[in-house]
């Protein structure tokens, strides 16, 4: 399966910025289950400097400055995505292991174990109360298949919560998303990790998009108007599983990971320094094609 | 400002916590502590009679205190017997004179100390005591061995963590420790500096315990501060009481700020040998800022603000008045994560947007390098000696505190079986004050919330033990008592090894109960002596005053420093322009026995209400109650004199002149200094005062007056006639010009009769120091046209307007402008048209009066015209010269 997707971002200043650095984390890199063809970015006003590396967590990195006066900003990214075997890595069989087992593979004093382990620590984003804590009790045991109560936990934030755009933003503590039971994706990701991360597991935050014209007569998934977020679980045998609790599902082929952090500050798409003393309106538009 | 340093607060927090316990088994200890062999008490030993004098008395009945001065035969040690003859040789009087000359000396130096969340805090003076701490050669050589062993340890801990994490990955460090650390910044990872050393300066707080062993308390990785302090000290000592080190051989500082110096050039990008280095300050609120300003004047390196830098195409500049220089190595004092807020802390504006990327291209290197917070981690202690062995294959010279880092379930269930025993620490300090616990001092409740804490987040804590730290001599008014001290010491990185300072900077706690060691709360300091034999490294007290290096300051004033220059100036003027009309007001109103008539009381209220438009003192005289506040104004002219948080006060002027004299502290001389005190003095000292006459606050106008122009006369003969000069200078033409301007509109462009006016003119010459110059010059009743010519177009007059255009538009020309883009350099058509208009004018004009309204308006209109033009010179200079406008704002999408 093949896909083309184009995310565009747009700033509109209000008063003229002398000088601008932006880091974008805007170019899909290669999984288990997808393959970055190609990548182009254009940015408008051209960038006077444009440095490209790769970050901690193996994410690719996009920082530019501008140096000269401008109104508008454009970044635009268009990339070119092979899903590969997804929905056979989803068919593949499900793990029954335990918390048990998963602490018998971190305790293994191996470069795996220390890469998983990173992704068990509590973040500015994923502070948890008791009621979240609580919360993901109801579907967590040390006895319990790991997988099954992550599916289940998704399902229930899918089901409790309400999507509703406009009335959190990136800076909701998590305790407030929590008693008003509403949000968009970035809070739902942030949710189903700070439970996991509350009972003792390794979970990241994922960035990325998903296609939203689905096959007929099937539902139209959401996310469509700007990048998507999830959450993937390390699981004993089965490795990094991805699930996503606003659309209630694993991800499969319709999912395109953009990369991965402990959460959004790890992997935010574009985040910026301008100096200016006027405010700005921000654009975002995402198109994602299916190619093949 | 948020600032986040803090650098020389919070190190003693592990000792503040349990000296309450000391007095409790005191008296075991020193039972415990005592060497063998030795009968401590005075008949015993055979101490030099000067321990008679009285002043000891109170040390001496303090026996463990005395153990501290016995060499190991239990005998008084050969150099603290030496010291102490010197000293009782000088005299109890001499030394308590030479104790002031101290104290004198380190306030006419300003040499300050900030205090955070106390309003009186800012640029508290420096105390230190004259009475040194003394570490002998043995014990030396251990210390330092020790201590370049700890340093070359935590380098490769730190090159490790942001490299291979290997210590991770086999198991030496747990990953939480790490991980979880907030001084662990994932964006560093992979940056190495050049060079062998990550970590280039380290600072580590030790304590003497009364058996003699030395502990590691602290580590300092970050910012080390107190090199500069220490310095600072021992200069102050040598210069006032050079005596007290006859016959000791007391080794130098100089040697470490030489190694200092080279240790820098030698990570500077691309072999650069002669690399621009700069000194990054959070600015002139930080608690240390003294020292930062010290330093870079000692060494020789700018002293810069954050948005003194820019980063542009993956370098990092300078912007100065002549533009950008580049910059190849920054010295930080601001803590990690408010360095840049692209990558970092988003919000913070003490940093450089882009810095990490230029770091990361090995375009700029920093020391010590961003991420280096994660060595401050007491979390790491019980780790240190198996690290030591794996890396070095060496044990530590000097033990650490036995610690238990909660990461571990047995190490978490002894901490909490043991908390009365221990001190409880948090792997990182927090930003807001002391993290170190007591767990002997909770109450049952407190107790059981922190095992709480403990056990849901046990990564996050350390158990320490505590370690008994014993006394040394001090003098405390007359007297020499016993203190407990801590001692800082500094090391930096040198090609081949680490270089450690052979002194260093002991501070000591305010009271004898009290373990509360930190410059926060008051507490001395004293110079660190480490004693050594060698012959070639004999006491020259004159040598220890180190080579400066040539700055280079002149050619590259940064705009930050220059904006603050320009602002002392306008404030310069500003507050001589106030007192000395106000003090004109005030002599009008209080001259005795004056007829109440029409006319006094008319020439009172206008000059009240010009008085007001002129110190924009809204709403004073001006306002919808004035008719109350003219039956009694001396209650809001005391009010605009002395209220310091008045907009347009005299004080509060005062406050923001002191403010931006802060921030260029380097620029004045010991002479200035003592004029800025004096004022500040006069000020608090007039403030405290319950009753304040006429005649006092008059007094208080004419000291103001003559220290102010004392402040510029100075300037004029000490400043050298550069970039730094033409800001100061420019800035006082243009306040002079529309201060004028202002004081004319308000008292001169309004018809009222004749006697009034005529007392409003005569006003507006002693305001302006110019009544005798009228006199001498026109022989002439007061009018109005001799008035204009004298104080708009006399050209040889130095308070005139034109005076104040010209030499202006000769400044303005002087600007370096290379660097400036056309629409830059508006200033210049301002500065040329307004000296158009003021040679061109019709002087006889301006003394019509409108015959309607009967005002001067075409003086008025020429005044509001050249305000105009020169109003507008600041905003683009500003613009094109300090470029500090525009806020850094952070943006986000989606």
């Amino acid at each position: 399966m093949k896909y083309t997707i184009s995310h565009k971002t747009a700033y509109e200043y209000f008063e003229s910025v002398g000088v601008c650095h932006n880091i974008a984390r805007l170019l899909p890199r290669d999984t288990a289950t997808q393959v970055c063809i190609s990548s182009s970015v254009k940015i408008f006003p051209e960038p006077d400097v444009l440095n490209q590396y790769v970050d901690f967590f193996g994410n690719k990195v996009i920082y530019f400055s501008i140096d000269k006066d401008h109104d508008e900003l454009e970044v635009h990214v268009t990339s070119t995505i092979e899903k590969i075997a997804a929905s056979i890595l989803s068919a593949l069989p499900v793990s029954s292991s335990t918390y048990i087992e998963l602490e018998k593979d971190l305790n293994l004093a191996n470069p795996e174990s220390a890469e998983i382990r990173q992704y068990i620590f509590q973040t500015p984003m994923t502070v948890w109360n008791t009621a979240i804590h609580d919360y993901a009790l109801q579907s967590f045991s040390k006895d319990r298949s790991l997988y099954e109560a992550a599916r289940e936990l998704t399902s229930r934030i899918y089901h409790d919560f309400e999507f509703k755009s406009g009335v959190t933003s990136i800076a909701t503590p998590l305790t407030v998303v929590m008693k008003e039971r509403k949000g968009v994706c970035q809070d739902f990701a942030h949710m189903a990790i700070a439970c996991l991360r509350s009972v003792g597991l390794p979970v990241r935050y994922i960035s990325g998009y998903i296609e939203t014209i689905s096959p007929k007569g099937k539902e139209k998934l959401v996310g469509a108007d700007a990048s998507h977020a999830w959450f993937s679980l390390y699981i004993p045998e089965m490795g990094w599983v991805d699930f996503d609790p606003t659309n209630n599902l694993i991800p499969g082929d319709q999912h395109i990971t953009i990369g991965w952090g402990r959460d959004y500050a790890d992997i935010a798409p574009l985040k910026g320094i301008i100096l200016s003393s006027g405010s700005h309106e921000l654009k975002v538009a995402v198109d994602v094609k299916r190619e093949s | 400002m948020a600032v986040p340093c803090s650098l020389l607060t919070a190190h003693c927090s592990l000792l503040t916590a349990y000296c309450s316990l000391l007095t409790a088994y005191y008296f075991l200890l020193f039972l415990v502590f005592l060497r063998p062999g030795v009968t401590v008490g005075r008949n015993m030993l055979q101490l030099p009679s000067i321990f008679t004098h009285p002043p000891f008395q109170e040390y001496l009945k303090n026996q463990h205190a005395l153990n501290v001065l016995l060499g190991d035969d239990g005998r008084l040690d050969a150099n603290w017997d030496t010291f102490f003859q010197t000293y009782t040789n000088l005299g109890d009087e001499e030394i308590i004179a030479r104790n002031n000359d101290i104290f004198r000396l380190l306030k006419e130096n300003g040499v300050t100390y900030n205090i955070y969340g106390d309003p009186s805090g800012l640029n508290r003076p420096w105390k230190l005591d004259i009475i040194p701490f003394m570490i002998n050669r043995t014990s030396w050589l251990h210390v330092e061995a020790g201590l370049k062993q700890r340093a070359e340890l935590l380098n490769l801990i730190l090159k490790d963590i942001y490299g291979d994490r290997k210590l991770i990955r086999n198991g030496l460090l747990p990953i939480e420790l790490v991980y979880n650390h907030a001084g662990f910044l994932r964006s560093c990872s992979g940056i190495q500096l050049p060079g062998e050393r990550q970590l280039i300066l380290y600072s580590a707080d030790i304590a003497r315990a009364p058996s003699g062993q030395m502990w590691v308390v602290n580590d300092r990785t970050q910012a080390p501060s107190g090199s500069g302090y220490a310095l600072e000290n021992r200069t102050t000592m040598t210069r006032v009481i050079p005596e007290l080190f006859e016959g000791i051989k007391v080794r130098h500082l100089s040697p470490y700020f030489t190694s200092l110096r080279n240790g820098l050039i030698a990570i500077a990008p691309h072999q650069n040998p002669d690399p621009r280095i700069v000194i990054l300050t959070p600015g002139s609120n930080n608690e240390t800022y003294f020292e930062h300003s010290f330093l870079s004047s000692h060494l020789g390196f700018t002293l810069v603000q954050g948005n003194d830098l820019v980063v542009k195409n993956n370098f990092v500049w300078l912007k100065t008045l002549g533009g950008l220089e580049k910059v190849d190595v920054i010295i930080r004092r601001v803590d990690d994560v408010y360095c840049d807020p692209v990558e970092l802390k988003q919000d913070s504006q003490l940093g450089v947007p882009g810095l990490l990327q230029a770091i990361r291209k090995g375009n700029v290197t920093m020391a010590n390098p961003l991420g280096s917070g994660i060595l401050e981690n007491p979390g790491l202690m019980p780790f240190l000696q198996s690290i030591s062995r794996y890396f070095l294959n060496e044990d530590l010279i000097l033990p650490t505190i036995a610690s238990w880092w909660c990461g571990q379930p047995a190490e978490m269930n002894y901490v909490i079986e043991h908390l009365d025993a221990l001190v409880i620490k948090k792997i990182h300090r927090s930003s807001t004050g002391s993290s170190s616990i007591d767990g002997a001092s909770l109450t049952a409740e407190k107790r059981t919330a922190l095992i709480e804490r403990i056990k849901s987040n046990p990564a996050l804590y350390v158990g320490q033990e505590k370690v008994e730290i014993s006394y040394t001599p001090s003098l405390i008014g007359d007297n020499i008592e016993p203190r407990k001290v801590l001692f800082r010491s500094f090391l930096v990185a040198n090609e081949d090894e680490y270089v450690a300072m052979a002194g260093g900077l002991c501070r000591t706690s305010s009271e004898p109960g009290n373990f509360l060691i930190s410059n926060q709360l008051g507490g001395f300091s004293k110079d660190a002596w480490i004693i050594t034999p060698e012959p070639d490294k004999l006491n020259m007290v004159s040598r220890e005053v180190s080579e400066v290096k040539e700055s280079n300051y002149g050619n590259m004033l940064p705009s930050h420093a220059a904006e603050n220059l320009f602002w002392v100036g306008r404030y310069t003027e500003r507050i001589l322009g106030n007192a000395r009309f106000l003090r004109t007001v005030m002599q009008f109103l209080a001259e005795g026995n004056k007829l109440k008539n029409y006319n006094n009381v008319q020439t009172e209220r206008s000059l009240l209400v010009a008085f007001t438009h002129y110190s924009y003192c809204y709403p004073g005289f001006a306002g919808e109650d004035a008719d109350e506040l003219f039956a009694d104004p001396w209650k809001e002219l005391k009010d605009m004199l002395f209220n310091d948080n008045r907009s347009g006060g005299l004080k509060n002027n005062f406050v923001y002149f002191q403010r931006a004299i802060h921030e260029v502290r380097d620029h004045w001389s010991t002479d200035t200094w003592r004029v800025i005190r004096s004022i500040d003095e006069k000020f608090n000292e007039e403030i405290s005062l319950f009753h304040h006459g006429h005649l006092r606050m008059l007094q208080t106008l004419d000291d103001i007056i003559t220290s102010m122009v004392a402040f510029i006369g100075l300037n004029r003969e000490s400043i050298s006639r550069e970039q730094g000069w033409i800001m100061l200078d420019m800035g006082r033409k243009i306040e002079q010009s529309l201060l004028l301007i202002s004081m004319l509109k308000a008292t001169m462009t309004e018809t009222i009769n004749p006697q009034v006016e005529y007392n409003l003119q005569q006003s507006v010459l002693m305001s302006n120091e110019n009544l005798v110059n009228f006199r001498y010059k026109y022989r002439s009743p007061i009018q109005v046209s001799l008035v204009l010519d004298l104080m708009l177009f006399d050209p040889n007059n130095p308070r005139s307007l034109t005076y104040q255009v010209k030499r202006l538009k000769g400044h303005l020309k002087d600007l370096p402008k290379n660097h400036l883009r056309i629409k830059e350099t508006e200033y210049e058509r301002l500065i040329e048209k307004a000296d158009e208009l003021i040679s061109s004018v019709d002087k006889a004009e301006l003394c019509l009066t409108d015959p309607e309204t009967r005002n001067f308006v075409a003086l008025e209109d020429f005044l509001n015209d050249m305000g105009a033009l020169l109003s507008g010179i600041p905003p683009v200079v500003s613009k094109a010269f300090f470029k500090h406008e525009q806020p850094a704002r952070s943006i986000v999408g989606g």
